[in-house]
């Protein structure tokens, strides 16, 4: 009777348990695993005809605006941001001298980083600037901080000249380029 | 949250188990018992079997068409990341599954009609566990990669994401009938009580960023997706709960769906088996045709709509009086109101993975003796018993029913017959998870007593790490071939 249950394993089982093999495994390297997506998005755009600017008398400033901005100091992205850039267009075909100001402000409203584009009238291109964050660039704090934004547009020539461009604006845009760890 | 431990659950289950469920070493041999759960219309040779309750019959197998254990965690010096991306990232298409299937009877018994001894009746329970998990390539390659960089521009398809899986216990009732010299049919029905299941397939979708129409970036996504589960609610409640009654709780609830306490569905399986000649026979079944229709502890999940953006836009004039300063907010509930994340507990149908198989056989070589009284019905009016010919070759064809559709299998095989006690059966099987399955079943039977054991891409053996398919059969019956 003992043959009955011997026989197939000998026949089968035991010569795959002898014939069967692996080669050494190291399931510890997972714990190697690098998972760092790069994330990109675009984060504020801002346009403006001169006829508006033309329109805004006190002191220059034709927009001021703060508003909640808090994607990189959400927990789950704050603890895994690593590097990234911050990517400005700055295009202006008015007749003005435009002022440009993005404050990254804190929750008590305190000033982290500023960043300021002065353009000249049209013809003057598009400005670009990448400001970087993180290793090899500006404070990834700042970022992680950031609770809102102030953004500030100010004329700084007179409100009467017109553009012979047509549809004459000042545009700002905005992307954002992060390196996140995500493992 | 709950979302995402479903998610991670699925693939776990899913990529440790590495399965799928083709029993070509099975089929059509029918020495076992067994073979009638894959062939109701199989030929049946007993008087009545019973198998030994828990251990009659269990079956396990492991495929993956992509990556293997030995792939990434061999101790080989490479940068772990670099394997991933090279053996994963860059190889594995959405295509590419880990599934699994296995079975374990809780019993399995069988009967020749005492008035009509050409019906062959068996019943039995058993449960089965079957998981599949398609390898979500582009949204691998998003959490991997990103969007940015070299991704500007890309489109991912979220429709990648494609699973299913449940446990199931099954109670069937089956009659075999032999209605010629040629022909024998069977069925089987089936009662389905579900113990768990969840499914998400048929998602679409798209996520792209671009070169933006006014901003730098513009990034639109379009999804239709869906997550249904069924039985996991109160079973992950159990294990959240981490006290010391977590095993006996588990346990009450496994019990009560095993027996019919879940959620219920019906089905059956079809076969015959049909001689050509004394010596040539084909053979055709299906199974599992069949649904569950769940309604208990059902949680559903879905997101579903469109959305795009390019971040914060001003405009002036037109936005200068709105000083709301929740712009940042603001964008972000447009984004989940134009593509809302919902979750419903609405009754739903899962169909069964069908699957069916063919074959032809040629039987060859010197016949054995006939088996004397064995109850067959009309097979012992023969004057020679087909049944018994030392050796068959021929070819099997398995078909299962997959949600990104029917994936096939085409089997050669060769079995040999030395007298009653021992048989065995040799197969080549080409399939999506293999090229080279070579596959070998032994049958024993002494006395009264069976046991059979069966092994699958017994080549992959050498380094069972770098397989991509592996399986293991067997179970032991007691099986009555004569009157008394």
């Amino acid at each position: 009777m003992k043959g009955i249950f011997f026989r197939p394993f000998f026949f089968l089982l035991v010569p795959l348990i002898f014939l069967s093999c692996t080669e050494e495994l190291d399931f510890d390297q997972f714990d190697d695993l690098s998972v760092t997506p790069t994330l990109a998005s675009g984060l504020f755009y801002l346009e403006s005809t001169e006829e508006f600017i033309n329109t805004v008398n006190v002191s220059g400033v034709f927009y001021e605006q703060t508003f909640n901005f808090d994607p990189f100091n959400e927990q789950f992205v704050a603890e895994r941001l690593l590097e990234g850039t911050l990517s400005y267009e700055i295009e202006n075909t008015t007749s003005k001298r435009i002022t440009l100001f993005i404050e990254f402000l804190d929750e008590a409203d305190t000033v982290l980083d500023t960043e300021s584009f002065t353009v000249d009238p049209a013809p003057s291109g598009t400005l670009t600037r990448e400001v970087a964050y993180g290793p090899a660039g500006r404070n990834i704090d700042i970022l992680t901080t950031t609770s809102s934004l102030r953004v500030t547009g100010g004329n700084l020539s007179d409100t009467t000249s017109t553009s012979s461009e047509s549809e004459p604006k000042i545009i700002l845009r905005s992307a954002a380029e992060f390196l996140f760890r995500l493992k | 949250m709950r979302l995402g431990k479903l998610f991670f659950g699925a693939a776990f289950f899913g990529v440790i188990s590495l399965c799928a469920q083709n029993k070509q070493l099975l089929y059509d041999f029918y020495e076992i018992p067994q073979s009638l759960m894959i062939n109701p219309g199989v030929k049946t040779l007993e008087k009545w079997h019973t198998g030994i309750p828990v251990i009659s019959g269990l079956s396990f197998q492991a495929a993956t068409s992509g990556v293997t254990v030995h792939d990434l965690f061999a101790d080989d010096g490479i940068d772990f990341t670099t394997k991933v991306r090279e053996r994963v990232l860059d190889a594995m298409s959405r295509k590419d599954d880990f599934s699994t299937t296995s079975q374990i009877e809780g019993f399995n018994v069988g009967f020749r009609g005492k008035n009509r001894p050409d019906d062959y009746y068996s019943f039995g329970m058993y449960g089965e566990t079957d998981i599949i998990v398609y390898w979500p390539r582009d949204l691998a390659i998003l959490a991997f990669e990103g969007n940015g960089g070299a991704n500007i521009g890309r489109s991912f398809d979220l429709g990648d994401l494609s699973l299913r899986g449940e446990m199931v216990n099954v109670f069937h009732f089956g009659i075999n009938r032999k209605l010629s010299n040629t022909l024998t049919v069977g069925a089987r029905a089936k009662l389905y009580s579900s113990i768990f299941q969840f499914q998400s397939t048929g998602n679409s979708g798209s996520f792209i960023t671009t070169q933006g129409q006014n901003n730098i970036y513009t990034s639109r996504i379009e999804a239709n997706m869906r997550l249904r589960t069924a039985g996991a609610d109160e079973i992950i409640d159990i294990l959240e709960e981490d006290t010391s009654t977590t095993q006996k709780d588990l346990t009450s609830l496994f019990t009560k769906r095993v027996l019919l306490g879940g959620n219920l569905g019906v089905g059956f399986d079809a076969g015959f088996s049909y001689n050509l000649n004394p010596q040539t026979t084909i053979t055709a079944s299906v199974l599992d045709v069949g649904f569950i229709y769940h309604s208990k502890d059902v949680r559903n999940f879905t997101l579903k709509g469109s959305a795009i953006t390019e971040g914060i836009t001003v405009f002036l004039p037109e936005d200068i009086n709105d000083v709301d300063n929740d712009l940042w907010q603001e964008l972000v509930d447009d984004i989940e109101a134009s593509l809302p994340y919902e979750e419903n507990d609405n009754g739903y149908i899962s169909l069964r993975p069908i699957k069916a198989y063919g074959s032809i056989r040629y039987d060859f070589g010197q016949a054995e003796d006939r088996i004397e009284n064995c109850g067959c019905g009309i097979n012992v009016k023969e004057a020679s018993n087909p049944d018994l010919y030392r050796n068959s070759v021929g070819g099997q064809l398995f078909l299962q029913y997959r949600p990104r559709g029917i994936q096939p299998a085409l089997t050669a095989f060769y079995q040999k017959r030395l007298g009653r006690a021992f048989s065995f059966k040799t197969t080549y099987t080409v399939d999506k998870y293999s090229l080279s399955n070579v596959g070998l079943g032994l049958n024993f039977q002494a006395g009264p007593v069976n046991f059979y054991v069966m092994g699958d891409n017994l080549l992959g053996y050498q380094n069972i790490a770098d397989s991509h398919y592996a399986s293991l059969q067997f179970g032991f019956n007691i099986i009555s071939w004569n009157d008394n």
